[in-house]
């Protein structure tokens, strides 16, 4: 096996708390924030100072899957990827594009503000931003149950694979009396799944981004393996 | 005006790359930094011996490494834009 380096590639320039961002702060006026960011803008000492002499709290929770407090992966989008609940007055994410804003979106049903430090923008989104993959989600959950024919994807990518998960998976349907199939790939891809019509379902075992952000994608409903294990819990959550 | 990009850490790179004594490295980047690959791989080949490859496809996460690059003998995969994570139990 080779060795590996990971570099964080982080931004050149610094995260300050620029005049715009100021000036939003002191007109929505949060006395807590709940602060995230991607790995590209976590250094944010200086940043951290300026808010304080605001008199804002900053509450900085450790998402499940990540090493440090602050940083946020794409794939912790569920209400219990925290160490910590969210319940400060404003969520507020720190980075560039919408990848991980949108695991937050999924995670919890509340408004997220982006602050991007590279152009200087403010934008706050919210479910309803995503609601054409929420609906779709929804509507998956359902044909999910009533499926007989179910497909299991397991990407055999270390950092992803669950493969002992999905033969329980598959046991447990078939205690159900349904047909599992388990299916192999490198990197799942959306084009492959419609060579088997015979799949009434697929369950996603890999990253669970695949179970949200490709679902408006595809013909054939999908659900991720975490709302395959419970389906009542997917449905709460969804609600959340 | 300048345009401020991504840190590509050359500098650690290469002090790495001659530390271990790699000799075939592949280089996976983010869709962002895609267009920076000639001049990582340019760098490894002028500073070091080793020989530099590039990942065509998908860098997602630390959870998204390319497989099948002990057939080939690369000896080091560096990977930008992330970093360790903690891979869920099922």
């Amino acid at each position: 096996m080779p060795r590996l380096l990971l570099l964080d590639a982080k931004w050149e320039g610094e995260v300050k708390l620029t005049k715009k961002l100021k000036d939003y702060l002191k007109k929505t006026k949060p006395n807590s924030i709940d602060l995230f960011a991607s790995v590209q803008f976590s250094d944010i000492d200086d940043f951290l100072k300026e808010l304080k002499k605001l008199k804002i709290k900053v509450n900085t929770t450790k998402a499940k899957r990540t090493n440090k407090p602050l940083q946020i992966l794409g794939c912790d989008c569920y209400p219990d990827s925290f160490k910590d609940n969210l319940n400060s007055e404003m969520i507020l994410y720190l980075g560039d594009g919408m990848f991980h804003p949108k695991a937050l979106i999924l995670a919890v049903d509340k408004p997220i503000t982006i602050f991007d430090p590279i152009s200087d923008q403010i934008k706050v989104v919210d479910r309803k931003d995503i609601q054409r993959e929420l609906n779709k989600k929804k509507a998956n959950l359902k044909k999910y149950l009533i499926a007989n024919k179910i497909g299991i994807l397991v990407t055999i990518k270390p950092g992803q694979q669950y493969f002992l998960a999905a033969k329980k998976l598959k046991e447990s349907l078939e205690k159900e009396n349904k047909k599992a199939y388990i299916f192999i790939d490198d990197t799942l891809n959306p084009m492959n799944y419609e060579n088997y019509p015979f799949i009434d379902c697929w369950v996603n075992t890999a990253c669970p981004r695949i179970g949200t952000d490709d679902i408006i994608n595809i013909n054939q409903p999908m659900i991720n393996l975490r709302d395959a294990l419970d389906p009542g819990r997917a449905f709460v959550e969804l609600e959340k | 005006m300048k345009i401020i990009m991504y840190k590509l850490e050359l500098e650690k790179l290469i002090s790495t790359i001659k530390n271990q004594k790699a000799k075939q490295v592949l280089i996976q980047l983010p869709d962002g930094m895609k267009h920076k690959a000639d001049q990582v791989a340019d760098a490894i080949e002028e500073k070091t011996s080793a020989k530099a490859f590039i990942w065509l496809g998908s860098c997602y996460g630390a959870c998204d490494l390319p497989l099948g690059m002990d057939i080939l003998n690369i000896d080091l995969v560096i990977q930008w834009g992330h970093n360790k994570f903690n891979k869920e139990i099922w």
